[in-house]
């Protein structure tokens, strides 16, 4: 008997076969492809002259992307069954919140022609849109687009797809907003859409607030739309920036005053105004309107970023900042140390 | 451009018109060739930047400095504030008395001020529920001051609270709530729904004593009151305000009274048409009514109370003044009569009214037999300057079910009051007499004002009184529709239909009697030539 | 010539106690009284007299025993077969058989009528409506004349009484006057209590209306304070009225009456003050529930209707020092105060209806239907016969 190789080498076998299988395949494609190659452009790639440089393609990602679409008819139905439906009974669950200040909308909402507004929250959590769109009352909550992070939503084609179509976002830059991007946004606003704009750019790192931009005053300056400070409170605790999984809590929104832009005030200070009201409201929030406005009115309202310190002290404070509020009051008593004081 | 008020001469093409009749309305058919209706003036316009309005009136204020500068740090300052008698039905959120408070406030944190007291000025009338408190003055301002004790009712047996301000020539003592007597500055916060109210009237029936009240709200003062809402110079119970408001003005404490006027505007769509005109009611509103009125006959009776006080009205404010009193009041008055005077010429023989299921004395509770009698003879009767639209000895004709149905809770003097006075006399200066001083000084009421929910002890007698110069106008006065024994009671004549009631009425004023029908509400007063 | 008798059927007696509680008075057509002719009773010794009644009353405790709702805390003061009826005028029977003075009878079966020496305590003192013997001596149990199978009673045409029973009529009363005697006496006996302060009266019947007369005919010189009736039909308070009430109003009125009144705050249900003193002329639960909370500390409610097995929440009792005394009959001097109260207040007239004793059960539908029917007293008219 003729014993040609050692048999523990089987896995050759299989191998020797893939690659005839390879084969195979490579000449069927070859064969199918072969007229082709002599038709050339436009049904292969064009091959590039010497010397020219093609430019980068506009990627349709990022700013870019179209969310007109989301804007139509059928989307904005679409979007309502999502909105008052699941949407609505999701915040519910995971944020039990606590909405006030609606009568300071009144004036706005009695008007015939109800106007565009833009609303001007604190940015702690994702749970801050859904819970906006559930808390902002109509008319303005069926037109209603959300200036989302450009580099955040819309940076996979499904993910930017389906921010556009549940939350009706609009990609928007962080730091220094596009003259297409503010000008579609102008557009909107003069259409009748009202506007969601974190004017804190994103997410709260460490729980304390951050500077104000202004894009939500530019934007305002540019086309009359008054602006609404609103003050969250809560959503920090509930599914903050870094925490992998959202834990149950209860949340607070109060809308503020309508602001409109003072004439000749330049975006910077109107920002400021902006970023004072939302201060305010947030220790409106936390302790009440009295105070809040006794210390308005000295300059002395608790700020936002909250105090000067670094590292362990800032978080320390942060502990003590959130027992004033929603995050506060647990929501079932399920203590399981003694409380020693 | 809203039609001012006019008076329709009733012939054979007007339709059926609407009366009110308590919790539920009626149709009636006036007899066409000696009846007019007379139609209050549309709502006029509300002011559009309410806020802006409000600014503007604290900062440029009649015959004083404006407010900022009356403010400073270490004051006592104290913001009285209407109660929650008015307006009807209630406003939507944000009501005036939040939005003006709202405004002080500001204004007041911005000039340190911390001494601040915010005080109810209900008079003898009864302490709120703290839901309507919160509805009055909002969430934030109830959530600020209550829990710190610097909001709370006026409380007039309190008499360790009370101060004697001084007085008058008359020998009429103003004692009023001592917190305020003893104030830097008063800051009055009013809601002006009718020309009775506002003025000097504020804090000298608002913050007052059973013993200052007791100088005017009085039969012989009401009875010289004519009208109520009408000529202020014949009437006795204004001069006594006057003099009162004289002696605070001499030697209380400084006064800033804000004064705010509203539209007519008093009924949430879709029941707007109750005070449209019936020949312009659409199909729609014709539907609705039908099956409103069906829909109630069927709806037990709590129900459709609780249906109808949960309604909130859209009316808005149409003027803001603030400022000295006497200033104020002046240019009040010209808005409330530009908002509801109609000019009518001469008296009619009868007089008709609907009646509804609310007046100032019942806010969220329930209209018994004496506030019909206060809201016919009391106030609908003396929507008018001049002259009552009826002639004396005339008959007037009330439509309301007049169930023997009392609120124990808000009105227990009231339950007394109809079982033992009234079944002894109806006559005001009888039981003024007679009965007035037991039920002021009964312990137990007292017990339910100060602590319950319960009016004073005496105010069933002043909602009687209220009525006293109809009832003394009047020759007979019939109420259509009312449980019999009760009406007898009142010392009313009952009757079915409204045609049964013109017939009893044949016998006082003959048979070709001529009838006025007032349209209300809403609110208006007649002019009578 | 007839008599109604009661007898001991105990069937017949449950039936009257169903029938009762449909319809008040329906116990005496299925129950177990019957019309029977008369038969002459024996007398029980010789002093004792032959009576012919002229009229008799119809009670409330006559109508409980009908209908069946009378305890059983009767049973050994009653002998079986009886006449009912104990409100009697009658004439006296002359040795020839023509009737002689007319006389009002107080039933009361005491020791002197059972001949029994020495007396009892409570007879020997006067108060013969405590007689401890009432099931004793040579006469058969009971209570009183119309309770008792010896004597007879007050629905039949003849009946027998011992002298010590029988009062004068004055001549100047009408039979219907006479007939009030007895039930009078019952409200000069509890009049005797009267103190002049706060009182209230619960029940304008028969019992309450008598009461309200004897006190304001025998003690309106001591009353400084008002007295209050509940009354529940329009011809009930206008009598009240009349016999001189101060107020008269409807039950559920009363409590906030004497609130008033005697200056009161409220624990609950509770006036804190109160009347000095409630005669419940009613007897049932919710009447003897309600004048113990409008009774002042320390103040008394007497209990004039007869109760049965009431109810009763006593925790106030207790805590307010108030007391519950039962007014049971009368003494003789009350049948001489009745004379004059009736006299006064013209009381003859409160005798709304009589009937001839053949249609007793119109009779009782009518005295168990009083108030709404705007009776107050019912009789049987045997004149004549």
């Amino acid at each position: 008997m003729k014993r040609s190789a050692p048999t523990r080498l089987s896995s050759v076998g299989p191998l020797r076969r893939a690659a005839k299988v390879g084969d195979a395949a490579g000449a069927a494609v070859q064969a199918l492809l072969k007229p082709t190659k002599a038709l050339g452009f436009p049904y292969r790639k064009p091959s590039v002259p010497k010397g020219m440089i093609v430019p980068p393609n506009v990627s349709k990602l990022g700013a870019n992307f179209e969310t007109g679409w989301a804007r139509s008819t059928p989307a904005k139905a679409a979007r309502r069954m999502v909105t008052n439906g699941p949407m609505h009974a999701f915040v519910r669950a995971i944020a039990s919140p606590e909405i006030v200040g609606l009568d300071r909308l009144a004036d706005l909402e009695r008007m015939k022609e109800t106007p565009a507004v833009i609303f001007a929250p604190n940015h702690h959590s994702h749970v801050d849109t859904p819970l906006m769109i559930t808390a902002v009352p109509e008319p303005w909550r069926s037109n209603l687009v959300i200036a989302a992070a450009a580099d955040y939503f819309f940076d996979k084609r499904v993910k930017g797809t389906l921010a556009a179509l549940t939350l009706n976002a609009f990609p928007i830059d962080r730091e220094v907003t596009s003259r297409k991007s503010s000008d579609e946004l102008r557009h909107l606003v003069d259409d009748g859409w009202s506007l969601v704009i974190f004017p804190e750019g994103g997410r709260s790192p460490d729980g304390w607030g951050q500077d104000f931009k202004g894009g939500a005053a530019y934007l305002s300056n540019r086309t009359g739309a008054p602006v609404i400070p609103v003050f969250i409170d809560g959503t920090g605790s509930i599914f903050g920036k870094g925490m992998k999984r959202p834990k149950a809590g209860k949340s607070k929104v109060v809308f503020g005053a309508p602001l409109l832009p003072i004439e000749d005030e330049s975006t910077r200070r109107f920002n400021a105004r902006i970023e004072a009201a939302v201060t305010a409201l947030g220790d409106e929030a936390l302790t009440d309107y009295w105070t809040a406005r006794q210390r308005a009115a000295k300059g002395t309202s608790p700020k936002l970023t909250g105090p000067e310190y670094n590292g362990w002290r800032r978080q320390w404070a942060l502990a003590e900042h959130r027992k004033l509020g929603k995050a506060g009051q647990r929501r079932r008593q399920n203590r399981r140390w003694p409380d020693l004081g | 451009m809203p039609r001012p008020g006019f008076v329709l001469e009733v012939d054979r093409s007007t339709p059926s018109i609407m009366f009110w009749r308590g919790e539920n309305f009626s149709l009636e058919k006036l007899p066409a060739g000696r009846s007019r209706v007379i139609y209050p003036p549309e709502p006029l316009e509300a002011i559009k930047d309410i806020d802006g309005a409000i600014r503007h009136a604290l900062l440029n204020p009649h015959d004083q400095d404006p407010l900022p500068t009356q403010l400073f740090p270490g004051m006592k300052l104290t913001i009285a504030f209407d109660d929650v008698s008015l307006p009807l039905p209630k406003m939507r959120r944000p009501d005036t008395r939040q939005r003006v408070i709202e405004a002080v406030l500001d204004l007041a944190a911005a000039a340190g001020v911390d001494d601040v007291h915010l005080i109810a000025a209900l008079g003898l009338h009864r302490r709120m529920h703290e839901y309507e408190l919160r509805h009055a003055l909002g969430d934030r301002v109830y959530d600020s001051f209550h829990p710190r004790g610097m909001l709370y009712q006026h409380d007039a047996e309190d008499h360790d609270n009370l101060a004697i301000i001084g007085t008058t020539d008359h020998g009429e003592v103003l004692e009023i709530n001592k917190r305020a007597a003893e104030s830097d500055l008063i800051i009055y916060v009013n809601i002006n729904s009718v020309s009775m109210d506002g003025g000097w009237k504020s804090i000298t029936t608002g913050l007052a004593s059973y013993r200052c009240l007791s100088h005017h709200h009085n039969p012989e003062t009401l009875e010289n009151t004519r009208s109520l809402m009408g000529h202020r110079h014949q009437s006795a119970l204004h001069t006594s305000v006057w003099r009162m408001g004289k002696v605070l003005k001499d030697h209380g404490p400084k006064i800033f009274q804000i004064e705010t006027t509203l539209n007519t505007d008093m009924f949430p769509a879709p029941f707007d048409f109750l005070s449209k005109r019936e020949w312009e009611w659409t199909a729609r509103d014709r539907a609705t009514f039908l099956a409103t009125t069906k829909s109630l006959n069927r709806t037990p009776i709590k129900l459709a109370r609780k249906i109808f006080h949960n309604m909130e009205g859209p009316h808005q404010m149409t003027s803001v003044q603030a400022g000295d009193t006497d200033a104020v009041h002046k240019i009040t008055l010209e808005k409330v009569y530009e908002q509801q005077l109609v000019d009518v010429v001469g008296q009619t023989d009868i007089l008709t009214m609907g009646i509804p299921y609310v007046c100032p004395y019942n806010p969220d509770g329930v209209m018994n037999p004496i506030l019909v009698m206060c809201m016919g003879l009391g106030y609908l009767f003396n929507m008018y300057r001049n002259k009552p639209l009826v002639r004396e000895g005339g008959v007037i004709i009330m439509t309301h079910p007049c169930y023997r149905d009392f609120n124990p809770v808000h009105h227990p003097s009231y339950i007394d009051f109809f079982e033992q006075v009234l079944a002894d006399t109806t006559s005001p200066a009888e039981m003024s007499r007679k009965w007035e001083k037991q039920y002021a000084e009964d312990e137990w009421y007292k017990h339910l004002y100060r602590t319950g929910n319960a009016y004073h002890g005496v105010h069933p007698f002043y909602a009687w009184y209220w009525g006293a110069h109809g009832l003394q106008h009047a020759g007979k006065v019939i109420i259509v529709g009312g449980d019999p024994a009760t009406v007898r009671r009142l010392g009313f004549t009952p009757a079915s239909t409204m045609d049964d009631a013109f017939e009893i009425a044949s016998d006082v004023v003959g048979r070709d009697a001529t009838i006025t029908h007032l349209h209300a509400p809403a609110l208006l007063v007649a002019d009578v030539q | 010539m007839s008599r109604l008798v009661f007898s001991r059927k105990p069937a017949r007696f449950a039936m009257a106690r169903i029938a009762g509680a449909i319809m008040p008075g329906a116990g005496a057509s299925v129950g177990p009284l019957a019309l029977e002719p008369d038969e002459q009773l024996p007398l029980p010794t010789s002093e004792w007299v032959r009576l012919h009644t002229r009229m008799a009353g119809i009670c409330g405790s006559d109508l409980s025993l009908i209908d069946g709702t009378a305890s059983a805390y009767f049973d050994p003061l009653v002998s079986y077969p009886f006449t009912p009826g104990h409100e009697i005028v009658a004439d006296v029977a002359n040795p020839d058989g023509t009737p002689g003075r007319r006389v009002a009878v107080v039933p009361v079966l005491s020791c002197v009528t059972r001949g029994i020496t020495p007396l009892c305590p409570a007879c020997t003192v006067g108060r013969i409506n405590l007689c401890e013997r009432a099931a004793f001596g040579h006469l058969s149990p009971g209570l009183q004349t119309g309770f008792c199978a010896d004597t007879g009673g007050g629905w039949a045409h003849q009946m027998v009484a011992h002298p010590s029973q029988l009062i004068d009529v004055p001549a100047d009363f009408t039979d219907e006057a006479a007939v009030l005697i007895e039930p009078t006496a019952c409200a000069a006996h509890a009049a005797a209590r009267y103190t002049g302060k706060e009182t209230v009266i619960i029940g304008a019947g028969t019992l309450g209306l008598l009461t309200l007369a004897a006190i304001t005919a025998t003690r309106d010189k001591v009353r400084h304070a008002p007295i209050v009736v509940t009354a529940r039909y329009a011809e009930q308070k206008r009598l009240a009225k009349k016999l001189g009430a101060d107020v008269v109003c409807a039950s559920d009125e009363m409590p906030r009456y004497v609130r008033s009144a005697t200056n009161s705050l409220v624990f609950g249900d509770q006036l804190t003050c109160g009347a000095a003193h409630v005669i419940d002329c009613v007897g049932s639960s919710d009447s003897l529930q309600q004048a113990l909370r409008v009774v002042a500390p320390g103040g008394e409610v007497q209990v004039v209707g007869m109760p049965s097995n009431v109810s009763l929440e006593l925790t106030s009792l207790w805590h307010r020092e108030t007391a519950i005394r039962g007014c049971y009959a009368y003494t003789h001097a009350d049948f001489h105060t009745a004379i004059d109260v009736i006299r006064q207040h013209d009381l003859g007239h409160l005798v709304s209806a009589t009937y001839a004793l053949k249609d007793y059960t119109d009779a009782i539908a009518h005295a168990a239907a009083a108030g709404r029917r705007g009776a107050v007293k019912v009789a049987f008219d045997l004149r004549g016969s």
